[in-house]
C-alpha cells in the first residue's frame, strides 16, 4: 500500500514538473504571466530544403536537413510528419552520393558524424540507414510509387538488393509509374547490366525525356 | 398445410406487400412524365409535365450526407459541414482575411478561390422546383446562373440514388397544391412589360427573348447584390423548374416558399405576378445556339517543363482537390483523401513526384495519369478535354470533366500540358 502511494506521489510529482516545463518558454508581462510561443522554423527549413531538392539539388537540400535536425538519424519517420519529409530527402540524397554526402562545408564539425562516408564502413552504414529509412517510409506510405522509385534507388547501391530494386522498378515501369528521371538511370543502369541493353536504352530514353539536364541519366551530379 | 391456411397466409404476404407500397409511397413523389417540348405557337402549359420520382426519402438523406452536399449548399436537412471542408464559408474567411494563415499565403490563395464564395441554398427547393428538373438536373447538371463561377459538379450518383436524393429535397419542403393557379388567360406582353419595370434584368438574364433592361440599383456594388446577381438563373429555364402553381407566388413574395432566398418581393399584384410568370414560362424562345467544345490545340513547338505547368495549370487549379496529403493536416482534398461521395483516389497533383504517381481505380489499383486512352488522350487532358465538352452539353459518361464543377480551362492551358506529356514530361 505504502509503495502504491509513494509511486502514486511520484507520478503526480512528476506530472507537475512536466507541465511546469512545458509552460517554462514564457515571460512576465505587466502582472501577467504569458506563455511563449516556441516557432519551430525547421517547418520552413524542410519546406525549402524540399524546394532545393525539386531543383535536383540534392546534396544542398541533405546539408540543410542535417543542420536543423543533427541527430536525424535516430529519429523515427511517422506518418505525416516533418521527420518523414526531413529523413527521405536525406535517404536518397546519401544513396545518390552513394552514401557518402560531400557536406563538409555546409555542415559544421559536431553534425558531420559518418555523414561524408570517410570510410567503406561509413558508407556502408550510411546506405543501409537509407534503405532501412526508406522502407519504413514505404511501409506508412502504402502503394506511393514515389517512394518505391526512391526505395529502389537506394536498394540499387547495395549489391545484395540490386535484384529486389530491379524488380520494383521493372513493375512500376509496366504502369508508367517510375516517379523519377533518376529511377529511369538506376532501371538503365540494371537492365543494362543484366545484359538487357535494348531494354536499358529504353530507359535511358525516358530518363532523358524527363530530366532537366542529362547528366542526371549518365553520372553523378549534386 | 390446410388450404385455408395457404390461402390466409397467400392474403396476409399480399396485405403486407401491399402495406408496405402504401409506406413507400409516403416518401415517395410520383413517377417522372416523359416531358413535352415547348413550341414556339402553343407553348405546352408546364404544369404537364409536373411529375415526381420515385425515390426513398431516408436513402436519399444518407446520400446526401455521403455526397457531402453540405459542403458546399445550406438548405440539405444537414447540418453544414465542418468549416474546414466547407467550400464557401473557408473561401469567404480567406477572402475576407479571418482565415488564420500567414497574410502572404492568404492573399496569394484569394486569386485561387475568388470565384468560389457562393453556392444556391437548397432551402425550399421541394416547393420551388419540380421534382423531375432536379431529376434530370442531378443526372445531368448543366450552368443555369450564368454569373456563377462553379456549377453542380456530376458526381458519381446511378438513377435510383438520384431519385431518392429528390425523394429527400421534396419531403424537406413538400410541395403546397394549389389548384388555382392556372396560367391561362394570362397576358404575357404585359408580363414582359413588367419584367422590364421592375428591373428584373439586373440581375437575370433572359436567353431566348429580347435581352431584358437593367434598371439603376442603390444595391450595386454591395455585397449583397454580388451575390444575387451570381445566383440568379438565366431566366431560359425557369419553365424546366418551376413549379407552375407556384411561379405567381415566387414572383411576389420569394420568401414564402425559401425564407434565405436574396431575390427580393416584386410588389406586384396577384394578377400582375400572373402575367409576369406566364411571359417567363410560357413566351416562345429562340433556340440557343449549340454550343462546340473548344477545338483542341496541337502540341507546342518550344519545350514545356513541370515548373510551367505547374505554375500555370496543376498548382493553380487542380491543386485544390488534388492536394499533398501530408501538408494539409491529412487532408489533400476530396480528389486525394475522398470527398463528394468519390473514393480516395491518392491523386496528388502538386508536386513532380505526385503526378508521376498517378491514382487509384474504383478497384484499388494504380495507374498513371499519362496512359492513354482508347483515341490515344492521355487521361489527365482527357479530363481537361471532358470539362469542355460538358460545357457544351456534350458529357463523356466514361471521363469526369475536371475540374469538377468548375470553367473548363482555356484550350491554350490544356496544349500546355499535353505538349508537357507528349515531349516526355521533363521535370
Amino acid at each position: 500500500m505504502t509503495i502504491r502511494r509513494t509511486l502514486a506521489r511520484t507520478i503526480a510529482l512528476a506530472a507537475a514538473l512536466g507541465s511546469v516545463g512545458i509552460v517554462a518558454d514564457a515571460h512576465a508581462c505587466g502582472d501577467a504571466w504569458v506563455p511563449e510561443i516556441q516557432i519551430d522554423y525547421r517547418i520552413d527549413g524542410i519546406a525549402r530544403a524540399e524546394k532545393t531538392y525539386g531543383k535536383g539539388r540534392h546534396v544542398a537540400a541533405a546539408a540543410s536537413v542535417i543542420r536543423m535536425m543533427p541527430h536525424a538519424k535516430n529519429l523515427e519517420p511517422k506518418k505525416s510528419t516533418l521527420v518523414e519529409r526531413a529523413v527521405r530527402m536525406l535517404a536518397v540524397a546519401t544513396a545518390r552520393e552513394n552514401g557518402a554526402l560531400p557536406v563538409a562545408r555546409e555542415v559544421p564539425r559536431y553534425a558531420q558524424g559518418s555523414w561524408l562516408g570517410k570510410t567503406p564502413e561509413d558508407r556502408a552504414k550510411n546506405l543501409a540507414w537509407a534503405i532501412e529509412t526508406l522502407r519504413k517510409i514505404d511501409g506508412i506510405k502504402k502503394d506511393d510509387p514515389a517512394v518505391k522509385t526512391d526505395l529502389a534507388e537506394a536498394l540499387a547501391k547495395v549489391d545484395a538488393h540490386r535484384a529486389e530494386a530491379r524488380s520494383l522498378l521493372e513493375a512500376l515501369s509496366k504502369k508508367d509509374l517510375v516517379a523519377t528521371p533518376e529511377g529511369y538511370a538506376v532501371l538503365a543502369e540494371l537492365r543494362s547490366s543484366g545484359g538487357d541493353a535494348a531494354g536499358g536504352k529504353l530507359a535511358l530514353t525516358r530518363c532523358e525525356a524527363m530530366a532537366k539536364e542529362a547528366a542526371v541519366c549518365h553520372g553523378r551530379r549534386s | 398445410m390446410a388450404p385455408f391456411v395457404r390461402t390466409w397466409m397467400l392474403a396476409l404476404a399480399l396485405l403486407v406487400a401491399l402495406s408496405g407500397c402504401e409506406q413507400r409511397r409516403e416518401h415517395t413523389v410520383g413517377a417522372p412524365a416523359a416531358p413535352k417540348k415547348p413550341s414556339a405557337k402553343t407553348p405546352a402549359p408546364p404544369s404537364s409535365r409536373v411529375q415526381a420520382a420515385v425515390g426513398d426519402a431516408q436513402r436519399g438523406r444518407r446520400l446526401v450526407e455521403q455526397f457531402e452536399c453540405n459542403r458546399c449548399h445550406d438548405g440539405t436537412g444537414l447540418q453544414a459541414a465542418a468549416f474546414e471542408k466547407h467550400c464557401v464559408r473557408c473561401h469567404e474567411d480567406i477572402w475576407q482575411g479571418k482565415f488564420r494563415a500567414r497574410t502572404a499565403a492568404g492573399d496569394n490563395w484569394k486569386d485561387h478561390i475568388a470565384h468560389v464564395r457562393v453556392a444556391p441554398s437548397l432551402e425550399g427547393v421541394g416547393r420551388r422546383l419540380r421534382p423531375d428538373y432536379i431529376e434530370s438536373f442531378l443526372r445531368d447538371p448543366h450552368d443555369v446562373r450564368p454569373a456563377l463561377a462553379p456549377s453542380m459538379p456530376r458526381l458519381a450518383l446511378n438513377a435510383e440514388q438520384v431519385r431518392d436524393v429528390v425523394a429527400h429535397l421534396v419531403t424537406l419542403a413538400p410541395a403546397v397544391s394549389r389548384p388555382d393557379r392556372s396560367l391561362e388567360g394570362a397576358d404575357l406582353e404585359h408580363g414582359r412589360q413588367l419584367l422590364e419595370e421592375k428591373g428584373c434584368g439586373s440581375c437575370h438574364s433572359f436567353s431566348g427573348v429580347a435581352a431584358l433592361p437593367t434598371r439603376p440599383n442603390p444595391d450595386a456594388g454591395s455585397e449583397q447584390q454580388r451575390r444575387a446577381v451570381q445566383l440568379a438563373p438565366d431566366l431560359r429555364y425557369a419553365r424546366d423548374r418551376l413549379r407552375l402553381e407556384n411561379a405567381a407566388l415566387w414572383i411576389m413574395d420569394p420568401r414564402s416558399l425559401k425564407s434565405d432566398t436574396l431575390m427580393p418581393a416584386s410588389g406586384l399584384t396577384r394578377d400582375e405576378a400572373r402575367d409576369v410568370a406566364a411571359y417567363v414560362l410560357e413566351t416562345p424562345l429562340a433556340p440557343a445556339a449549340p454550343r462546340q467544345p473548344p477545338r483542341r490545340l496541337p502540341p507546342l513547338d518550344r519545350r514545356v517543363g513541370f515548373v510551367e505547368v505547374q505554375e500555370r495549370v496543376l498548382g493553380r487549379t487542380c491543386g485544390h482537390c488534388h492536394g499533398n496529403a501530408d501538408r494539409a493536416l491529412g487532408d489533400g482534398g476530396p480528389g486525394n483523401t475522398g470527398g463528394f461521395g468519390f473514393a480516395p483516389r491518392r491523386l496528388d497533383l502538386t508536386s513532380y513526384g505526385g503526378v508521376a504517381s498517378g491514382l487509384l481505380d474504383d478497384r484499388g489499383e494504380r495507374h498513371s495519369v499519362f496512359d492513354k486512352l482508347e483515341d490515344g488522350t492521355p487521361r489527365l487532358v482527357a479530363a481537361l478535354l471532358a470539362r469542355q465538352a460538358e460545357e457544351a452539353g456534350k458529357p463523356n459518361p466514361a471521363v469526369r470533366g475536371m475540374p469538377l464543377g468548375l470553367p473548363s480551362l482555356p484550350s491554350e492551358d490544356i496544349q500546355l500540358v499535353d505538349t508537357w506529356i507528349a515531349q516526355g514530361r521533363p521535370r
